[in-house]
């Protein structure tokens, strides 16, 4: 059923500085499902999720992307925010003087104000910092650090997931965010997009390890290979890949 | 030997005195075309700290001249100046380490928009007697239009051989990433760009004793500049 269509990617080529790094991708996300996009490096992972998101940097040259029925690539990073879209970032960005109170209430407010809502409250804004931020076990001065400055890295990843709990996205995609991880730190990963689970909302898991997916259940996996999806399956790919790696594919 | 800087004695005359023991706090907000000449003599003991801020609009030549004649003596000079049109602003800072064992710090921050002009000079001479020196000083500006012009010249003469300095310029952009990852929490492009900013001359606000409002002013003239 078309309604059910969450994410449709159709045909898309993209690449950076005129280097084509997908070569023509097609993946059909529904509502409330959850993918595993696995391939070795250097296989595109990051290309996907940056030309989801909209970075600048990339060009698409074939293809489209449909979100919930509109065209994504003509929408603007913020735009496709606004819309509902996450990126969990492998490699957070350090905002040097910028506070993550202040930080999180740009971002919750600047959609508020596309969506044509009020600003929220103080109260309510700091309230719900809170209680996100004790979710994914940060300390709650933390609320007043500048964004990602001097984070190690398994609290630059926590901050992500704080901050895709805040902006409730309709579709997370997360980029390699379990990379570096200890046990305790993939599994507040785990419960982040697990608790935002709802037959409205889809995530994509972006990883080439299995061990994230332990906790996080997939149910559907995708073999990202040299820019093409070469095999699209069930949660018994990921024990393939556990076995004999990606060279099977 | 020295310089001919150090040839001349400290002009008193004019010049603002940080006696021993004492602060000599001085904020100089431009809110107007103008020119100012700044001499401070700061004694053996004492401190100084002056803040500058050249608010959008406002073409300005500023220079500032500081003699150490005692020791012991500190002083933090920091700055700002912030051009999104046809603005020209000139900044020059002299200071004359004289005496052992005083510390400068000047850090300066430049946005440079439109069709704008920033020039900074900062000279730092250290005299043969003045042992355990430290003088650091820092040019930092962000050029935002292709028609805007950045100038800044660092000059250091050092004729004592027990002394810590630096000096340290740049001259760059927006950093992408950084619009990218805001942007993609749904910071829109234009927020994204004053949010930077902000965080760019935020250091210098520092030195106020209540930064609050000289941020909310900065901020609201950024809105409305750029």
């Amino acid at each position: 059923m078309e309604k059910d269509i969450l994410l449709k990617i159709t045909g898309l080529h993209a690449g950076i500085e005129g280097k084509e790094i997908l070569g023509g991708i097609d993946l059909e996300i529904r509502k409330g499902e959850i993918h595993a996009v696995m391939g070795p490096n250097g296989a595109g992972k990051s290309t996907l999720s940056a030309v989801l998101a909209g970075k600048p940097q990339y060009n698409v040259t074939a293809g489209s992307i449909e979100f919930l029925g509109r065209d994504l690539l003509a929408m603007s990073p913020e735009e496709r925010a606004w819309a509902g879209i996450f990126l969990s970032f492998q490699y957070p960005i350090e905002i040097p003087g910028v506070s993550i109170t202040a930080f999180m209430k740009a971002a919750l407010n600047a959609k508020r104000k596309a969506l044509g809502e009020e600003e929220m409250k103080s109260a309510d804004f700091l309230k719900l910092m809170k209680e996100k931020m004790a979710f994914v076990k940060m300390r709650p001065e933390f609320s007043k650090r500048e964004v990602n400055v001097g984070f190690s890295g398994g609290e630059k990843k926590r901050n992500e997931i704080f901050q895709m709990a805040m902006l409730d996205p309709v579709l997370s995609i997360l980029d390699e965010t379990d990379s570096g991880l200890d046990v305790d730190a993939l599994k507040i990963v785990a419960d982040g997009v697990n608790s935002l689970r709802s037959p409205e909302k889809s995530s994509i898991i972006i990883t080439h390890y299995q061990k994230l997916l332990e906790y996080v259940v997939p149910d559907v996996v995708h073999v990202l290979k040299a820019g093409k999806i070469v095999r699209t399956g069930g949660r018994e790919i990921i024990d393939i890949i556990e076995t004999q790696g990606f060279d099977s594919f | 030997m020295a310089g001919h800087y150090l040839d001349i004695a400290p002009v008193s005359e004019g010049a603002e005195v940080a006696a021993g023991g004492k602060r000599l706090h001085k904020v100089l907000v431009i809110r107007e075309d103008c020119k100012q000449d700044i001499r401070v003599i700061a004694e053996g003991g004492s401190s100084t700290d002056i803040t500058l801020v050249i608010m959008p609009g406002c073409s300005a030549d500023i220079s500032l001249d500081l003699d150490f004649t005692g020791e012991g003596a500190g002083a933090r000079i920091a700055g700002l100046y912030i051009c999104a049109g046809d603005e020209r602003v000139k900044v020059s800072t002299t200071l004359r380490h004289r005496m052992p064992g005083c510390t400068s710090d000047q850090l300066f921050t430049g946005i440079a928009g439109g069709e704008s002009r920033i020039a900074f000079a900062g000279t730092i001479i250290v005299a043969p007697d003045a042992q355990k020196t430290e003088a650091y000083q820092q040019s930092r500006n962000l050029l935002l239009s292709r028609d805007a012009k950045v100038d800044t010249e660092p000059q250091l003469e050092i004729y004592a051989d027990d002394v810590k300095c630096s000096h340290g310029a740049t001259v760059g952009s927006l950093n992408p990433d950084e619009q990218f990852y805001m942007r993609s929490r749904g910071i829109p492009e234009k927020e994204a760009r004053i949010l930077q900013m902000i965080s760019f001359i935020a250091p210098v606000l520092e030195g106020l004793d209540d930064p609050a409002p000289m941020a909310a002013e900065i901020e609201k003239a950024l809105r409305s500049s750029f």
